[in-house]
């Protein structure tokens, strides 16, 4: 299923996702986390550049690229990057706008689209038996995905409830998109509501990633989007 | 001009800066290497299961705007592009698409930022210079020097075999003279193809041939006139060894003359340097030693002789 890969060109724009070694380590155990940079879940990693990280963090705590499951309960993982700086072609920008749900941005009057964009990704990792007490929190990036249910309670067929919050608050009708590793082709998505909700049924185990695009008008580049991602592993 | 090319990239806006490396060389006599080092585990990943010939879906190798396809290697995450370039082409570009994160490409000495996907602009093709007569022999003579010592400790045993009969200069001398001759013979002639025997005769004869030299230093203490024959034929066979090690090193298409004489100088040099060391080693103790080491190196030979049959 992943040589339809080989078919499918690069896109404008790539996903960036926290992937742990491991999701679910011993208590005590020391993991690597690895940043990835790609598309249908088939990335590459980013080189570690302290210069280019604004908060890198395992329950609040900075790492540098590993952490250690210190005691049982859910963790998160964060990533929250300094802007990159891109130039696009507006016929290219305008592809990704339509790709990323961003077609509220209607750019105009310029040939090359200059815009800023930063990472907000996210990973829960579980360490012990799982509980309906364990909770993801918002670790206040600009952009973010909450799981509002831990998901390692979750069984392949049911719901996640995710809320999408952009500076403290809920991100109306924005697109999340939901894949998983197994058949990174079959992606869920939805609009989310009012309270910025969406509701992702998903189908398989394994790892899944769940992200979102949002994007204002900026000075002096053209625009600056937020790609926020959530990355876990279905039991 | 060729400044302002690579200024032009500096401007250009990049994505996350990933881990994947590349290189592009050229040489005068038309050939070019360009290297892409990246982590094993992705690519895999990327490929899952398809061969790495596939790779050269997502790669685009231009000479003055004409597409090239390049032969592809690929080992553990480095991706080898190999081939020849049109003769007097000035420029080239590339692309690799295999990967979503910006990567570097040195070239001529000078890293670009090129964003995963792209293709570069056109870049100037700067071949490095062709190796001079000196470089070329000095290259070969240190290969031939290094096949002896440390690399060639069949062949260090053998000379050390004839150093345990005497040091006496006379001896040593006429010993080494019809080595050196033999060997030279057939070195030349089994390069220029004129001779062709199968390095599975040839190496379990050298081991064998080492053997013989050590267990007749333990039974005589002079220089007979059927051992100076003998080490005649063994030196054509040692030579015979060497030319295999030269042909698997590479011989350039022009100074072949050159390259040739400079590794057998090389051999040469080798050979000295283990006669001066085996002269300040045991000198003094040489009537002691000549015995139990002679019978250590037959040992060993003996076991090389097996070996070598059995492989």
């Amino acid at each position: 299923m992943r040589l339809l890969f080989l078919l499918i060109l690069p896109l404008a724009a790539h996903d960036m996702w926290i992937e742990p070694a491991s999701f679910r380590p011993q208590e005590g155990q020391i993991v690597n986390v690895k940043l990835k940079v790609g598309e249908q879940l088939i990335g590459d990693v980013i080189a570690y550049d302290p210069a280019r990280i604004h908060r890198f963090e395992f329950n609040a705590t900075p790492i540098h690229g590993r952490f250690r499951a210190e005691s049982a309960g859910l963790h998160r993982i964060g990533y929250f990057s300094k802007p990159n700086d891109v130039e696009l072609p507006l016929e290219k920008f305008k592809q990704y706008l339509g790709e990323e749900g961003l077609e509220f941005i209607r750019p105009a009057g310029k040939t090359t689209i200059k815009e800023n964009f930063s990472r907000c990704a996210k990973s829960l990792v579980l360490t012990g038996p799982a509980n309906a007490s364990q909770r993801d929190t918002a670790l206040g990036f600009p952009l973010e995905l909450i799981a509002e249910k831990n998901p390692y309670l979750l069984t392949p067929g049911a719901s996640l409830p995710v809320r999408l919050v952009y500076r403290d608050r809920p991100l109306t009708n924005a697109l999340v998109v939901a894949l998983n590793r197994a058949a990174p082709g079959e992606k869920v998505s939805a609009r989310t509501d009012k309270l910025g909700r969406v509701r992702l049924p998903l189908k398989a185990s394994g790892l899944w990633l769940i992200k979102a695009v949002h994007m204002i008008p900026s000075d002096p580049a053209d625009y600056h989007s937020y790609w926020a991602s959530l990355t876990f592993e279905l039991p | 001009m060729k400044l302002l090319l690579f200024a032009s990239f500096l401007t250009l806006g990049a994505h996350e800066i990933g881990t994947t490396r590349a290189t592009a060389s050229f040489t005068a006599d038309r050939r070019y290497v360009i290297q892409i080092t990246t982590d094993p585990e992705n690519l895999a990943e990327k490929l899952d299961g398809a061969p790495a010939q596939t790779l050269l879906t997502r790669i685009q190798l231009q000479f003055d705007g004409v597409p090239f396809v390049p032969s592809l290697r690929h080992e553990n995450g480095t991706i080898q592009l190999t081939g020849l370039y049109p003769a007097g082409a000035k420029t080239f570009q590339f692309r690799y698409g295999w990967t979503f994160t910006t990567y570097s490409l040195t070239v001529d000495g000078r890293t670009l930022w090129i964003e995963g996907g792209d293709t570069t602009d056109t870049l100037p093709l700067i071949a490095a210079p062709a190796e001079t007569a000196w470089q070329l022999a000095a290259r070969y003579l240190g290969l031939g020097f290094t096949h002896i010592l440390p690399h060639g400790l069949d062949h260090v045993l053998f000379v050390l075999g004839l150093c345990l009969l005497s040091l006496r200069t006379r001896t040593l001398l006429l010993q080494v003279t019809a080595f050196t001759l033999a060997h030279s013979i057939t070195l030349g002639l089994s390069m220029y193809g004129l001779v062709r025997v199968s390095p599975s005769v040839v190496e379990p004869l050298i081991a064998l041939s080492i053997a013989y030299v050590a267990i007749e230093n333990i039974f005589l203490r002079e220089l007979k006139p059927w051992r100076l024959a003998l080490i005649f034929v063994f030196g054509l066979l040692h030579g015979l060894g060497f030319a295999g090690v030269l042909s698997e090193a590479g011989m350039p298409a022009s100074s072949f003359f050159t390259a040739l004489l400079s590794f057998n100088a090389g051999v040469e040099a080798g050979q000295l340097a283990v006669i001066a060391l085996a002269a300040v080693a045991f000198g003094r103790f040489h009537a002691k030693v000549a015995t139990p080491a002679s019978a250590a190196i037959a040992l060993a030979a003996l076991y090389w002789t097996i070996e070598r049959i059995a492989a």
